[in-house]
């Protein structure tokens, strides 16, 4: 069945890759909301988010990977985003109010399924790895228990970093379709 | 505890494809066999309480029966299992309900909705009705996830979905749908959501004007939250504030996206009202609903155009200036180009004389003199003035001429058209000016004016259906204007509203004159195109006449006499006809004169035939007197006249005797009678008559016979005043001789001797004359005269007297009636007798013979004379033919 959702046009699956890499990279789809919602609306707490950013594969590392690997990796990153949004549900009792986290997740779905598409479409498909139930969306457990605000900022670094490989992401698909460089294994 | 059956029904709860078999087969319990003393063949089959025709029923065995149906159509049956217990008592067994329908159809037209906000509605058509109940579950997956299923309410063919779909990932979504007799699946459709969206409309639509462009309004608006991830492009329409149709911003001005946009080409000062809407800028998706509409006016502008423009001159005034009343209408918004303050009127009579007004309403009154005046006219508002617009006031000995030709006016399309064919000379524009006609209100008249180039125009004014207008078109030159021309006409028509009244104007035998109005133009509604007469008796057919318009009055003709009409009359336009009140007239029995033609003739021939007979009465009179009243004489009273031929110089002839000195009348006898006062009788009369008129031609100088034997009174009349003095004064000496009477009245005269009588009383003719009675009865009626009127021709032709002309010229002078008559008579009679053997010429020589004789003779002419006289009773009826001389007789008496 899986096969059964995906687009038969890779054109299209770029160009929707293409936008939901636009959507997402864009911090007002998520990061702005949760600053606004977490009270971090500062230059100062705003300098924090974006100065230390969590660890996100580089631009320049995924311009290096080839297509498969390419998107084995998008589809890999976003899994762990995808969990880790998930535990980011906690900071919120009322999922409703903040409507932007879950759109988000379904999101990061929605690339992943076109990810997988677009894998199926090269040839020989690439294996996408299923996620593990690590991934299940369950915050990992640290060493430390940090405090709230030190779980916000490190949220809104996530977050940030979030965005910012999105960003990295919808370049590199532009660059698929432009043919500016060729493709790569 | 419930009551075990004993028996059941297999199948349980069937559902039975319609147009298929069905088989349900009952199964007795054995213990119930033996209670109830019963077999299979004791199972009566009944569906909805009807039992089953035992041919669709078969027992298997002992215990069971089945029963079978084909090509099933009901809907619902209740089919029930009974046995006949003891072989008589009808027992149920068991029953079961039979469901029939189809199996689903595979769903169509699946599509889906993604109105931006709320979940993905996806949309089918399930096809042939089942009559089961059917599910039909909407699904949808990703490539690499399965969403919640969507299952349609009973009786809908639509289904929202629970989650909200994410853009730009294709999704595949199809239906299955599932019954008792089967499950289909529909084709699936894959498709990425972003392609489905409705967007909300866009919102905070606001409208702004610019002083520097009166023709454009600047729009601004938000998009809906799509435009963040979607590029959306925009529809926008206007309208102006009164209007009811949009008009369309070309989409290629508006497909890029964008949240403001300014309109261009609009008119100044005018309100627009505008919508806007948004798609996704490909195309694909659903165009988001309207926004709410924002309206907004655009900057005024100066008047573009003058306002229309006209006059009306009042006469009434004294002669040494005019009113003038100077009338424009007000210009609409399309061309005022904002709040007209007020308007500029300058009214010129020269080229240095010049008056302005300032007025706000839109008429101005002024004196003129009876010279040329211009007028000219601008309208003003905040920012500008219009172009003026300029009008000849023609002096007032101004001749207009040049009108519009072929003047037509017409309705159509619920408008009233003007047609025209413009004069030769260039118009600068035309002046339509229309009222409604009416007898109970004034003519108001409404105008409009169009350009010079116009010839077609529709009157611009409220008009009212079956009204009749008259409009007027004045053709306006550079000069002045020319001479209007008019004409009637109907926005619509109608029939009548009240039918003409008939009346007679003149009613015949067989014929009536029918005369009626014209119908007030009030009630006409149209054009009065005929009239029709309806006319019948009571018990007739009704005949129908129709008349043209122009007529007033109609003969109806061949009518029957004496007989009651009744008649009405109708009034058509081209839209119907208006029945007027009955009118009943009855015809006469006799035409007019017919009873004065019929009376008139009867009245005169009865007067005529009374004329003929008195006329025949008077004529014969005698004879009718004779024989009625014959004349008896009295003999108590006669007398015999004095006879004296001897003696002139006693009878006093002197004055004869001078007349006619040289004649001899020595031998005239004259007999006297006297008088008295009996009647003369007719024949005396006659012969008086005549004598009298012989004496007048003579100038009395014949003598006066007048003596008669009937006649009782003496007649002194007769004679001259001097022959009355003389027979007077011989009166008391009368001599009696022969009564002249019976000589001249066809009797033969017998010589009679004349004696000398003192005695009164007149002798009987037939005393005098025994043996003149024979003649007299020999004697012919009819010619009884023919004697008498020789002998006063005899008398008569005496020398000096006027010839036989003279005689008759004169008797035709007798004055009176009655006697000219007689006398004319007796002269025709005369003249006949002349003129039959003998002619003229023999009366010529009769009469000359007796004027000889009577001027020639002395004595012996006197004898001859009288000789001739009595040869009268030989000769009577020669006498009647001829008036040859006669001789006396032998026998024939002289005067003594």
């Amino acid at each position: 069945w899986a096969k059964r959702g995906c687009s038969s046009s890779s054109p299209k699956l770029l160009s929707q890759l293409k936008s939901q890499a636009n959507i997402t990279g864009n911090t007002a789809s998520l990061l702005e909301p949760y600053i606004l919602h977490q009270n971090l609306n500062t230059l100062t707490l705003r300098a924090a988010c974006t100065e230390h950013p969590v660890a996100f594969p580089s631009e320049d590392m995924l311009r290096q990977l080839s297509k498969p690997d390419f998107l084995s990796t998008v589809h890999a990153t976003l899994g762990r985003v995808w969990h880790q949004l998930g535990a980011f549900r906690q900071q919120f009792p009322k999922i409703q109010d903040f409507p932007e986290l879950e759109r988000a997740r379904q999101n990061i779905q929605g690339i992943r399924n076109n990810v997988y598409c677009m894998a199926r479409l090269l040839h020989p498909p690439l294996e996408i790895p299923e996620p593990t139930q690590a991934d299940s969306g369950t915050s990992r457990p640290t060493t430390t228990a940090p405090g709230i605000f030190q779980i916000k900022i490190d949220s809104c670094r996530f977050l940030w970093g979030y965005h910012r490989f999105m960003g990295s992401v919808g370049r590199v698909f532009e660059e698929w379709g432009d043919g500016s460089r060729r493709s790569r294994r | 505890q419930l009551v075990e059956p004993c028996g059941y029904i297999y199948p349980e709860f069937p559902v039975v494809q319609r147009g298929s078999n069905f088989t349900a087969t009952c199964v007795l319990k054995e213990k119930c066999l033996q209670v109830y003393s019963v077999n299979a063949t004791y199972i009566v089959w009944k569906t909805n309480h009807v039992a089953v025709p035992k041919e669709q029923v078969t027992v298997i065995n002992r215990t069971a029966s089945s029963v079978t149906f084909t090509d099933v159509v009901f809907q619902n049956v209740q089919l029930t299992c009974n046995i006949l217990s003891f072989g008589q008592i009808e027992q149920n067994v068991y029953g079961i309900t039979i469901l029939s329908g189809y199996p689903p159809d595979i769903p169509t037209n699946l599509s889906c909705i993604v109105n931006e906000g709320k979940n993905m509605l996806c949309q089918l058509d399930p096809g042939r009705e089942t009559y089961l109940e059917t599910n039909y579950t909407l699904k949808s997956e990703w490539a690499t996830e399965k969403f919640p299923d969507c299952r349609t309410k009973h009786g809908t063919s639509s289904c929202m979905m629970g989650y909200t779909p994410i853009y730009f990932v294709n999704i595949e979504v199809w239906v299955e749908a599932e019954n008792a007799l089967g499950n289909v699946s529909s084709e699936p459709i894959n498709f990425d959501p972003v392609d489905k969206v409705k967007p909300s409309p866009p919102h905070n639509l606001s409208v702004t004007n610019s002083e520097e462009l009166s023709s454009i309004l600047k729009l601004a608006w938000v998009n809906s939250g799509l435009d963040s991830i979607l590029r959306l492009k925009s529809d926008i329409q206007y309208r102006t504030k009164d209007a009811s149709t949009w008009i369309q911003v070309p989409l290629e001005d508006t497909v890029s996206p964008r949240t403001s946009f300014t309109v261009q080409d609009l008119k100044p000062f005018t309100e627009y009202v505008f919508r806007i809407r948004s798609i996704k800028e490909n195309g694909k998706g659903y165009w988001s609903d309207w926004s709410e509409e924002a309206s907004g006016t655009t900057y005024e502008d100066r008047p573009s155009k003058a306002p229309s423009f006209w006059y009306k001159v009042n006469a009434n005034h004294p002669q040494e200036y005019r009113s003038a009343r100077l009338i424009w209408k007000t210009l609409p918004l399309s061309e005022a180009n904002g709040k007209i303050l007020d308007y500029e009127v300058v009214l010129t009579q020269s080229k240095s004389v010049s008056q302005t007004y300032t007025v706000n309403g839109t008429e101005l009154i002024v004196n003129l003199t009876n010279n040329r005046y211009v007028a000219s006219l601008a309208a003003r508002n905040v920012v500008g003035k219009s172009p003026a617009t300029v009008l000849t006031i023609p002096g007032s000995h101004f001749k207009a001429s040049h009108p519009v030709v072929d003047l037509k006016a017409f309705p159509k399309d619920n408008l009233l058209w003007v047609e025209w064919t413009p004069p030769s000379k260039p118009v600068n524009k035309y002046i339509l000016e229309w009222c409604v006609l009416s007898e109970n209100s004034p003519c108001i008249p409404d105008w409009q004016q169009e350009d010079g180039t116009v010839n077609r125009t529709h009157l611009r004014g409220s008009l009212l259906e079956s009204k009749c207008y008259l409009i007027t078109v004045t053709p306006v030159f550079p000069g002045g204007p020319g001479s209007p021309e008019s004409m009637k006409a109907y926005l619509k028509q109608a029939a009548p509203s009240k039918g003409p009244t008939v009346r007679t104007k003149k009613v015949g035998k067989n014929e009536a004159v029918l005369e009626w109005d014209h119908l007030p133009v009030d009630v006409q509604n149209g054009f009065i195109r005929n009239y029709s007469i309806s006319y019948r008796t009571s018990v007739g057919k009704e005949m129908v006449v129709r008349v043209d318009s122009s007529h007033t009055e109609y003969t109806l003709s061949s009518l029957s006499s004496d007989t009651l009409y009744m008649v009405h009359m109708a009034a058509y336009t081209e839209e119907g006809g208006k029945d007027g009140p009955e009118f009943t007239f009855t015809t006469l029995k006799f035409a007019q004169g017919e009873i004065e033609a019929i009376v008139v003739p009867v009245c005169l021939a009865f007067l005529l035939t009374t004329l003929l007979g008195v006329l025949f009465c008077f004529n014969k009179r005698d004879l009718i007197k004779k024989h009625i009243w014959p004349n008896v004489p009295d003999p108590s009273k006669s007398h015999i006249a004095q006879w004296s031929p001897h003696t002139p110089p006693r009878h006093n002839f002197n004055s004869k005797d001078q007349m006619y000195s040289d004649a001899n009348f020595t031998d005239v006898s004259v007999v006297e009678i006297e008088a008295n006062n009996k009647k003369p009788c007719p024949d005396d009369l006659k012969s008086l008559d005549l004598f009298k008129k012989e004496k007048i031609s003579t100038e009395g100088h014949s003598s006066g016979i007048g003596g008669s034997s009937c006649m009782s009174s003496s007649r002194p009349s007769i004679s001259s005043s001097e022959e009355n003095e003389s027979a007077q004064s011989t009166a008391s000496t009368v001599q009696y001789s022969t009564v002249v009477h019976s000589g001249y009245r066809h009797q033969v005269p017998s010589v009679q001797v004349f004696s000398r009588s003192e005695s009164t009383q007149p002798l009987l003719d037939s005393e005098e004359r025994p043996e003149d009675l024979q003649l007299v009865d020999s004697v012919d009626s009819g010619d009884e005269i023919l004697p008498r009127q020789q002998y006063f021709k005899q008398s008569c032709s005496q020398p000096g007297a006027s010839p036989d002309v003279s005689h008759f010229g004169r008797s035709s002078q007798v004055p009176s009636g009655s006697e000219e008559d007689f006398v004319r008579l007796k002269q025709q009679q005369v003249s006949d007798h002349i003129s039959e053997p003998y002619g003229s010429e023999q009366r010529r020589l009769f009469q000359e013979g007796s004027v000889a004789d009577a001027l020639g003779t002395g004595t012996d002419g006197q004898i001859e004379r009288f000789e001739s006289v009595g040869m009268e009773t030989a000769m009577d009826e020669d006498i009647s033919k001829s008036y040859l001389p006669q001789t006396v007789r032998q026998g024939g008496y002289m005067p003594q």
